[in-house]
């Protein structure tokens, strides 16, 4: 189809849709006032029900849990998607060179980034930890303190050579941690099958409110998700990375 | 100000339509449809904010305090690192068409045919 | 705070249409690393700090990195073949 073809209808349609979008702006409840009664009725019951203070993880893993296993189960497939299209041309074989391109200037690593990388990138890690502990409590969760885990893992990258960031980060692990993350999320819903309850229904003791262990299962899904969200996010990194590395030879940088 | 943030998210989504439809690389597209993810979080944000609500996280205010709406924030939230993923995934796909074509050009591209490609 | 809301919704707009606009895709990284530090503000300012954290940690770091490094695999690709 002929670009200019493709950008008149693209006209059409955006021209024959600005007034029904005008008129379902208008009747969408104005901006602060809300009409739905599912928010505030979790926020009342919240609480008492489940004694947990972050409204948010409650929706996530317990009230909508099964919603949340969904995504989970999406991120891994997109995960093992890209590792498959990436590792299938390229094959299993890993390098640690990097490829060099003729004629373009390799400028060097500086130390003061070595030195603020080495400072700041376990330090990330452990407040990426902590988020995802303090999932019930503080603002924070198994996917916010993943993604936090896995950008303290980059920085740590961005420090070391290649070769040294790869001695760290093993694939095998990686990947285990991946999986097995998933997987400790949807086994985390047959513990209350065993004892005659509903799936994902949470049975275990709930603790108090505002402690770190309060919360039942959901501190079981929540590890879950943090450990497959950092692997993942590392696992792709790595694939990545992975495609600029010369093949043949492995020296080092 | 009461419909601002429905039309930015209409605006965002329509703007994000228009570089996809009119992208010449393939990256850049992918780029433009991670604006387009953007406008929906944009709309389920505003549609849970309530004026002079609070965080919905009780810790340092007690259960009760009125609050915005929890579970449009959880559902924007699984959808960031999900869809973090899935552009992944297609930016491994667009290496791919690369290194099968030479070329990341969407407008260049023809489909494939029974005799081979072109 | 109805004004600040106001400003930062159109600032998102803004940000957002600079993604699109900017048509190299070296330069775009930028852009995209901009949109999500503005998106994270914005999802701060209405009362929301657990998306402003997915927001932050996946807007600014991970996703910027993935375009880097798919550009950088493109060109070694094409230097090879």
């Amino acid at each position: 189809m002929k670009q200019w073809l493709k950008l008149a209808l693209l006209a059409v349609a955006g021209c024959s849709l600005v007034w029904p979008v005008w008129r379902i702006a208008r009747a969408l409840p104005p901006f602060g006032e809300p009409t739905g009664n599912y928010g505030p009725e979790v926020n009342r019951l919240g609480p008492p029900l489940r004694h947990i203070s972050n409204m948010v993880s409650a929706v996530n893993f317990d009230f909508r849990g099964i919603d949340t296993l969904g995504e989970e189960f999406m991120l891994l497939a997109a995960v093992t998607g890209t590792v498959l299209l990436l590792r299938g041309i390229r094959g299993e074989d890993t390098s640690a060179a990097p490829d060099i391109i003729a004629g373009r200037a390799l400028a060097g690593r500086a130390e003061s980034t070595t030195v603020i990388c080495r400072l700041l990138g376990p330090l990330t890690v452990l407040f990426g930890l902590y988020m995802a502990a303090h999932a019930t409590v503080t603002p924070g969760g198994g996917f916010q303190g993943g993604v936090v885990i896995a950008s303290g893992f980059l920085l740590l990258y961005l420090g070391e050579d290649y070769s040294a960031w790869r001695e760290l980060i093993r694939s095998h692990i990686v990947a285990a941690l991946e999986g097995g993350g998933a997987l400790l999320f949807a086994l985390a819903g047959f513990l209350p099958l065993a004892e005659g309850h509903a799936y994902m229904e949470n049975t275990l003791p709930l603790g108090d409110f505002k402690d770190v262990f309060s919360g039942g299962l959901m501190l079981v899904e929540n590890v879950g998700v943090a450990f497959a969200v950092a692997a993942g996010f590392t696992m792709l990194f790595l694939e990545f990375m992975e495609e600029t590395r010369s093949l043949e030879g492995d020296g080092d940088k | 100000m009461s419909v601002l943030p429905w039309l930015v998210a209409a605006w965002l989504f329509g703007a994000g339509i228009y570089g996809i439809v009119s992208s010449r690389n393939f990256v850049h597209l992918i780029g433009c449809l991670s604006v387009c993810q953007s406008s929906t979080y944009l709309l389920l944000l505003g549609i849970g904010y309530r004026w002079g609500g609070v965080v919905p996280v009780f810790y340092d205010h007690p259960p009760g305090t009125k609050a915005v709406d929890p579970v449009v924030q959880a559902l924007v939230l699984t959808d960031i690192v999900v869809g973090a993923t899935v552009t992944a995934l297609l930016l491994a796909m667009a290496v791919q068409v690369d290194r099968k074509y030479r070329e990341l050009d969407p407008q260049k591209l023809r489909p494939m045919r029974h005799e081979g490609h072109q | 705070m109805n004004i600040l809301l106001a400003l930062l919704f159109l600032l998102a707009a803004g940000a957002g249409t600079g993604v699109v606009l900017t048509r190299d895709p070296r330069r775009q990284i930028f852009a995209i690393a901009a949109n999500g530090l503005v998106l994270t503000v914005l999802f701060f300012a209405l009362q929301a700090p657990d998306v402003a954290l997915s927001e932050l940690a996946v807007g600014t770091a991970a996703t910027p990195l993935l375009f880097l490094v798919t550009l950088a695999a493109v060109r070694r690709n094409r230097a090879r073949q």
